[in-house]
């Protein structure tokens, strides 16, 4: 008689443990579904419907993906996104050799450290405002640049349709080098010292140590930062909407630029949400194809 | 104890107060960029209609212009629209296009509708209806600095007239002193206002057909595609328009400056050396004597929850007396005829301000809204952006860009 009553009490335990650990996960799942799940269903579903915000849905099935066979509007802003990407592994070499360097042991490194975090934690905005004075025909860094003597005219860096992608990459590069520079620090300083003495006392230099220790095992930070990197290099648009409006000749209009134009601009909803639904696939290919590039390696695999 | 009683006893006096004064509208009024220069005058707007109206509660938020469709399509999408919101005609027909805003021909009673100006309150019309009603209108005027022409050997008392001595003197001005003499209001679809300056029309008279692809339109934007391969105009001219022109002469980096006049009163908080050194005239005409005439309308969209009491304060913030008590604050327009009838606008002045009113005054004559009504405004706009911008940029001869965008407009037109 007793033993099955045991099992009750032992189940009854099992399941209340289950419970808080759905009840502590509640919080988080609700957030995900609301914020995160419910988006990308509604979306995916209003990508097969004509809407405007002011009349009723209209179901066209798939003709809003067929549409962007033909839009050339839709081919110039994958094409640039796919060359923002461009950005992704400069951005990652750059903090990478960042996170190196400010983690040495040097007097005063914590302002430095804190100095290159401070532009992600400003207003995209301030930042795009910033930078467009600065690359201004008359702004500094054409001042700058005349006086070195490293060109003998103003560079048109946001009118001039050559370079104002490039002009907008790199600021993005700017802003984003603190943010990556964390990651690979945490990354670094999760690197057991062990492994780079040993190498040591095998011989291997500070090169060959870093080459052969410690990048290689950076890489589940590296696998995060640069997945992180290139979702966001894909759904850049604050940049070019404060920084040059898409233009020159639509050499700065991104996927997210346009899906924002024709959502809020021209009030087709429903195509909005068919350029969502593009971005969201070739953002899966992406990051699918930096864990298969990235997974092994590090101290955990993947 | 007491105490506690006499604390229920005020929270349910000062509940029931709170009750009897509750509003039984309360309106959301957007504006476009009016603060803080005229922050007083709308506050005070506000609170007449509420004294005169105590059962309606105005609530104003003050808007970018660059932000204000996206924050409207945004708020009606939330289910939050607001009451009255202020737009540009482009702003107006792009929404009524969408079916967003209410009919006004309907919404106003015809005799109220007398007291504007027949061709103003046309102008935001599509589809054989009126859908905002209009608030003030912004001829343009020639603000130019007399410094920067006397440096290069101009007359200052001789402002240019016509579209050719504008170019010609703005030529003179960057090849004497370096500084540039104009920016022209070349940038996207604003070409299409310049087209018809010059008397060139856009559409068939059916309003079936793009006409730009002929070659009097391709020798005109040839002609400004050159001055911008030669360094006469800024680079950003296309990127910044107008507000960059206003920008760039308050820094006195610019010889001329062709707009409102009310950017006058920027001019003057920004720079006001260069805003002693600014003689106002007539706005540059070109062959179609015909002057763009920007208007800014009141429009009531349909997802407001308060349409009667929106439209009546629009008709109230738009009446004879209020605009003219903010005619008096810039240099702006009244809509409304009996407000054009007053003296003030008649009478000149010292300042370029006051000169520029009685410029303008004249200039209604000549003047007219030139936006271009089309279907499909945004798509037929963004090819005409595009073939403009391919042309200043080389990526097309003037002739293929022109070309190009008459027969995507023609395909959907």
């Amino acid at each position: 008689m007793g033993r099955p009553a045991v099992g009750a009490a032992h189940r009854g335990m099992a399941v209340r443990r289950t419970l808080i650990a759905y009840l502590f996960l509640f919080p988080a799942l609700l957030l995900l579904g609301v914020f995160t799940f419910y988006p990308v269903v509604f979306g995916t579903a209003l990508s097969l419907f004509e809407y405007d915000v002011i009349s009723p849905p209209r179901y066209v099935g798939v003709s809003q993906f067929r549409a962007l066979w033909t839009d050339r509007y839709f081919w110039i802003a994958l094409e640039n996104s796919l060359k923002y990407l461009l950005v992704v592994p400069v951005l990652q070499f750059c903090s990478i050799v960042l996170a190196l360097w400010v983690r040495r042991p040097l007097r005063g490194i914590g302002w430095f450290r804190a100095a290159y975090y401070v532009p992600v934690v400003t207003s995209i905005v301030v930042v795009g405002l910033l930078w467009r004075w600065l690359l201004d025909e008359s702004g500094l860094v054409n001042y700058a640049l005349l006086k070195l003597g490293v060109i003998h005219a103003p560079v048109h860096w946001l009118t001039n349709p050559a370079f104002a992608l490039y002009a907008v990459m790199f600021v993005t590069l700017w802003k984003g080098l603190g943010y990556y520079m964390v990651i690979y620090l945490a990354g670094l300083e999760a690197i057991p010292a062990t492994y780079e003495e040993a190498a040591a006392i095998d011989g291997a230099g500070p090169t060959t140590r870093l080459l052969r220790v410690t990048i290689p095992l950076l890489r589940p930070s590296i696998l995060l930062a640069g997945t992180l990197s290139a979702i966001s290099a894909l759904r850049v648009f604050e940049e070019m909407y404060v920084m040059t409006g898409g233009g020159p000749v639509y050499s700065t209009y991104t996927m997210f630029y346009y899906m924002f134009d024709q959502a809020f601009g021209s009030l087709h909803l429903g195509y909005a949400a068919a350029l969502g639904v593009v971005l969201a696939a070739v953002t899966v290919v992406l990051a699918v194809a930096n864990f298969r590039l990235l997974r092994q390696g590090g101290l955990t695999y993947y | 104890m007491r105490r506690s009683l006499a604390a229920v006893a005020l929270a349910l006096l000062l509940s029931v107060g709170t009750a009897a004064g509750n509003p039984r509208a309360q309106l959301e009024f957007w504006t476009i960029s009016l603060q803080p220069f005229f922050t007083g005058y709308v506050q005070g707007v506000i609170a007449r209609y509420q004294a005169a109206h105590p059962d309606v509660a105005v609530r104003w938020i003050d808007v970018q212009p660059q932000a204000v469709d996206q924050k409207l399509l945004a708020s009606i999408a939330g289910g939050v629209s607001p009451d009255v919101v202020n737009l540009n005609t482009e702003g107006t027909l792009r929404l009524a296009e969408a079916r967003a805003l209410v009919d006004m021909d309907a919404a106003v009673p015809a005799d109220v509708r007398a007291r504007y100006f027949p061709n103003i309150w046309a102008s935001l019309r599509y589809s054989g209806r009126t859908y905002g009603i209009p608030w003030y209108v912004v001829p343009n005027v020639l603000a130019y600095n007399r410094t920067l022409f006397e440096r290069a050997g101009l007359d200052p008392q001789h402002p240019p007239a016509t579209t050719d001595a504008f170019i010609r003197d703005a030529t003179v001005i960057k090849q004497k002193t370096g500084v540039y003499g104009f920016m022209p209001n070349v940038d996207g679809v604003r070409m299409l206002a310049v087209f018809q300056e010059e008397g060139l029309p856009i559409l068939s008279p059916d309003r079936r057909h793009a006409v730009f692809g002929g070659p009097a339109y391709v020798a005109l934007l040839a002609a400004y595609v050159d001055l911008y391969k030669h360094d006469m105009f800024p680079d950003d001219t296309l990127q910044h328009g107008y507000l960059g022109a206003t920008e760039r002469y308050a820094g006195a980096r610019l010889g001329m400056l062709t707009t409102g006049p009310q950017f006058l009163l920027r001019v003057k908080n920004d720079s006001p050396d260069v805003y002693k050194d600014t003689l106002v005239a007539p706005a540059p005409h070109g062959r179609g004597n015909v002057l763009d005439l920007p208007t800014m309308a009141l429009v009531v969209p349909l997802a407001s929850r308060h349409r009667t009491e929106a439209a009546q304060f629009a008709l109230f913030v738009t009446d004879d007396d209020n605009q003219l008590a903010f005619d008096h604050q810039v240099v702006i327009f009244p809509s409304t005829r009996k407000a054009a009838a007053d003296p003030f606008f008649a009478r000149g002045g010292a300042t370029p301000e006051d000169r520029a009113r009685v410029i303008a005054a004249r200039e209604l004559g000549v003047a007219r809204d030139l936006t271009v009504v089309v279907p499909h405004s945004d798509e037929l706009f963004r090819v005409f952006k595009d073939a403009i911008e391919n042309a200043f940029y080389g990526r097309m001869t003037p002739q293929q860009a022109l070309a190009w965008a008459a027969h995507e407009w023609d395909g959907r037109l």
